[in-house]
């Protein structure tokens, strides 16, 4: 029997090559890269408990979870918007896996472990946003798209969640994607064609933005 | 064509798919073969304003009811459909 493992591994593991892609006499205008190895869990409030959840959620990470389209930063998550009822939390380091949320929130709402089913991609540079415009159909200008607006949306026909973190140390905006682990490699190369023009730099990062 | 999904804002029309007429009204368990007929195939084919379901498929995973001209294709209403939002009502 071939052998098997169970250790969790990146969806991109063969289609991320670390260094320079495209235009090379350039400075590169895109840098993409991929954050691996965080917990994510998808939290649905179940029928007549959005204000239970609302509670449980202050209680957790003292703030609300969003209940528009935006990503807010409590102390060691992120809680992001993805649709009526329901958020993500993102973190690191095994502060707020399935074993501890699903004590959180045992009465208000329907979890489930995303950790390993999507890929984790921040785009950012001074094209970032000409790249993204190639391939998605939302104003990300800074006045329809300001730091923490998020949306769940589509590119290149593939569900997305996108939002925007904080700047980088140099002012440029910081666009994060998750996206399925099945889909993550096409929608990769989709970016990397889209910003080949740009010149891109491309990385591996254990760090949440 | 775009819809303006009431969660989302203003999307594409790719982002959604059509389910199909927001009118018929699933018969009580004793109506008649007739009813249950005309539930299950009888459709009306309207020239103006129809009510529709739709899926924001690519965005939020909402169900819309959609008020919808067919002849224009102008949206004159997007609500979220029965159960959406259940979360917020009596349990
Ligand atoms: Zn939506």
């Amino acid at each position: 029997m071939a052998e098997f493992s169970w250790l969790s591994r990146s969806p991109l593991e063969h289609a991320l090559v670390v260094g320079a892609h495209g235009a090379r006499d350039i400075e590169p205008g895109i840098s993409l890269t991929e954050i691996r190895n965080f917990d994510l869990i998808q939290v649905m409030a179940r029928r007549g408990k959005a204000a239970e959840l609302a509670n449980a959620t202050k209680a957790r990470f003292g703030m609300a979870a969003p209940d528009l389209p935006k990503a807010v930063s409590a102390s060691d998550a992120t809680l992001i918007w993805s649709g009526p009822d329901q958020f993500l939390v993102l973190s690191k380091g095994g502060k707020q896996t399935m074993d501890i949320l699903s004590q959180a929130f045992s009465q208000s709402a329907s979890l489930s472990d995303q950790s390993h089913a999507r890929a984790l991609i921040s785009v950012s540079g001074t094209k970032a946003r000409a790249m993204l415009a190639k391939l998605s159909s939302i104003d990300l200008h800074p006045m329809a798209f300001p730091i923490d607006a998020a949306a769940a949306t589509s590119i290149d026909h593939t569900s997305v969640n996108l939002w925007r973190g904080n700047d980088r140390g140099d002012g440029q905006a910081v666009f994060n994607l998750l996206v399925f682990a099945t889909f993550a490699e096409s929608l990769w190369h989709t970016m990397l064609d889209a910003a080949a023009e740009y010149g891109v730099d491309i990385r591996l990062s254990e760090e949440l933005g | 064509m775009r819809i303006v999904c009431p969660f989302c804002g203003e999307r594409e029309l790719g982002e959604f798919t059509y389910l199909g007429d927001a009118k018929p009204v699933r018969p009580a368990a004793n109506a008649s073969e007739d009813e249950v007929f005309d539930y299950v195939y009888l459709r009306d084919n309207v020239a103006g304003e129809t009510s529709e379901h739709w899926y924001h498929a690519g965005g939020c995973r909402a169900w819309l009811k959609i008020t919808r001209n067919t002849l224009t294709h102008e949206i004159s209403s997007v609500e979220p459909a029965a159960g959406v939002g259940a979360a917020k009502v009596g349990a």
